[in-house]
């Protein structure tokens, strides 16, 4: 079940990240750093707070760490942990 | 005879292209000389001047569009008329230097070309070469109503695939509609724009330098950071400001950096507004919309109180970026202005005066970000840097840009020559070398 809810979350952020650049999907790689992605400063907020809105949480106030934001795999973790 | 909406022969401009003309309007008013841009490419060696001209001058034929010029349709929204084709060659002119020409020279060149004014409407672009057997400087002047600064970039990315023939364009899509529907969004968006600036109005102007009598030159101070400097501030950004936060890093640096010249001149009233541009163009869109302007603006106010205070201004910064994010104010920017283009251009730069109380901004800021033009030579010769050499429009006359090129960064101080003297432009490339951390 956990594992599940965390392979929605990967998808909704590998989906998201992929509209931002617009890329095709099949081409985000979830263990890469979004940076090496292309994304900015401006994409990355746009992440977040497409984020916050689709899982009904607040990412901003949560105390992040800098691990937490690396790649998409350790952002879905964060954000599977905060639903 | 009517011509049909989606003729070659005309490309309706959007909200944002119209505020562009507006600052094009107001900056031409106080400085003589358009709101326009050069970018300069440093290559290593000697460019022949008749390969550079006889190249650019075939592929810039290609593109009449180039050489239009701003009217009103029968709907009364503006437009660009593009003639159907170009027979004049480009503006293109040489320069040679000593081979052991410092640095200086060239951007003596730079600067005078970049102050110059096209001579007619039709003219929006020129090419500049300044070269000497060691390195050279090829420029490309533009004004911003064909060109923002990342499209620019594009353009010639453009030219040098079809050198290289990696790419061979068939540019055709310089077609906008005309954007008459959907009045309602746009009146939404049109009360929320209001609501922000009325929001950020005070019952003071914000802290501005004040502008030379006269009608000055621009003058341009370039800090330019290898890779080894770059990463470093890059490290810096990641841990005084976050991941991915190196935009309001540079911003939360300029504000402080500025704040010292502001204060040894005892201005102390009002509170720092600075609009800051940013690319609306998606990754992958970069070759179909390489004309014309496909950006919007964050506006940021910071409290003159907080501007000592660094780590405060970056999380005041990442509190604004990310509620503007949140409310899509550079959407709503986009969707309200279409509807001010049934403005004039001189009533339109007196309205945009009336919530700052006669003032537009404290100075300007962008962040470029990652090169547009991706290649690591220009006609077969190694780039050594890439910069941009923006004229700020006026007001406020002065302003800060950061840009990655080829593994480097550059910071570029471009201001009206009198709204600094030179002591005071040295010592803000001086403390912004110090926060961003580089010895």
């Amino acid at each position: 079940m956990e594992k599940e809810k965390h392979k929605v979350i990967e998808e909704a952020l590998i989906q998201e990240v992929a509209a931002i650049l617009s890329r095709d999907a099949g081409t985000i790689d979830p263990e890469l750093a979004l940076h090496e992605m292309g994304l900015d400063s401006l994409g990355f907020v746009e992440l977040l707070v497409i984020m916050e809105k689709k899982f009904n949480i607040k990412l901003m106030e949560s105390g992040l760490t800098k691990n937490d934001f690396k790649t998409i795999k350790s952002l879905s973790l964060k954000i599977n942990g905060l639903i | 005879m009517l011509s049909l909406p989606y003729s070659k022969t005309k490309r309706y401009l959007t909200g944002i292209d119209w505020i562009i003309h507006v600052l094009n309007y107001m900056t031409i008013k106080e400085t003589g000389a358009d709101f326009m841009s050069q970018i300069a490419i440093e290559v290593a060696g000697a460019v022949n001047a008749d390969e550079l001209f006889n190249r650019l001058n075939a592929f810039i034929k290609k593109y009449p569009v180039l050489y239009g010029y701003a009217s009103r349709d029968f709907n009364l929204a503006p437009y660009w008329k593009i003639p159907p084709v170009k027979k004049a060659d480009v503006l293109f002119d040489s320069v040679t230097v000593e081979n052991d020409a410092p640095f200086e020279t060239f951007i003596q060149y730079l600067e005078e070309k970049i102050n110059t004014p096209f001579k007619d409407k039709r003219c929006h672009l020129a090419f500049h070469l300044i070269s000497s057997d060691k390195k050279s400087f090829i420029a490309m002047r533009f004004d911003h109503l064909i060109f923002d600064a990342a499209n620019a970039e594009a353009f010639l990315d453009l030219f040098q695939k079809e050198l290289k023939e990696v790419t061979h364009s068939d540019y055709k899509a310089v077609f906008e509609p005309a954007h008459l529907s959907l009045w309602s969004e746009k009146f939404m968006a049109g009360q929320r724009v209001n609501r922000a600036f009325l929001k950020i109005a005070d019952k003071v102007p914000p802290r501005v330098l004040p502008l030379p009598a006269v009608k000055n030159k621009f003058i341009f101070k370039i800090l330019s950071f290898d890779n080894k400097d770059a990463e470093a501030i890059a490290e810096n950004a990641f841990n005084e400001a976050g991941y991915l936060m190196l935009m309001p890093y540079a911003l939360a640096a300029s504000v402080y950096c500025f704040h010292k010249i502001f204060t040894d001149r005892l201005i102390s009233s009002g509170d720092y507004v600075i609009p800051v541009s940013i690319n609306m163009k998606k990754q992958g869109e970069e070759n179909n919309r390489v004309f014309f302007n496909n950006v919007s603006f964050f506006i940021f106010k910071i409290e003159a109180d907080l501007a000592e205070n660094f780590t405060g201004l970056i999380n005041s910064i990442k509190e604004q970026m990310y509620n503007q994010v949140k409310e899509d104010f550079p959407g709503d920017l986009c969707r309200a202005s279409m509807l001010m283009r049934i403005a004039p251009l001189s009533l339109l730069g007196r309205l945009m005066k009336i919530y700052l109380k006669g003032q537009v901004a404290s100075f300007s800021f962008s962040y470029l970000g990652e090169a547009v033009y991706k290649s690591s030579d220009f006609m077969g010769q190694d780039i050594l840097n890439l910069f941009h050499m923006p004229r700020v429009p006026v007001p406020p006359g002065i302003g800060i840009f950061f840009q990655r090129s080829n593994e480097r960064m550059n910071v570029i101080l471009s201001y009206l020559d009198g709204i600094l003297i030179n002591d005071e432009a040295e010592e803000i490339l001086g403390l912004i070398k110090s926060r961003l951390g580089v010895k």
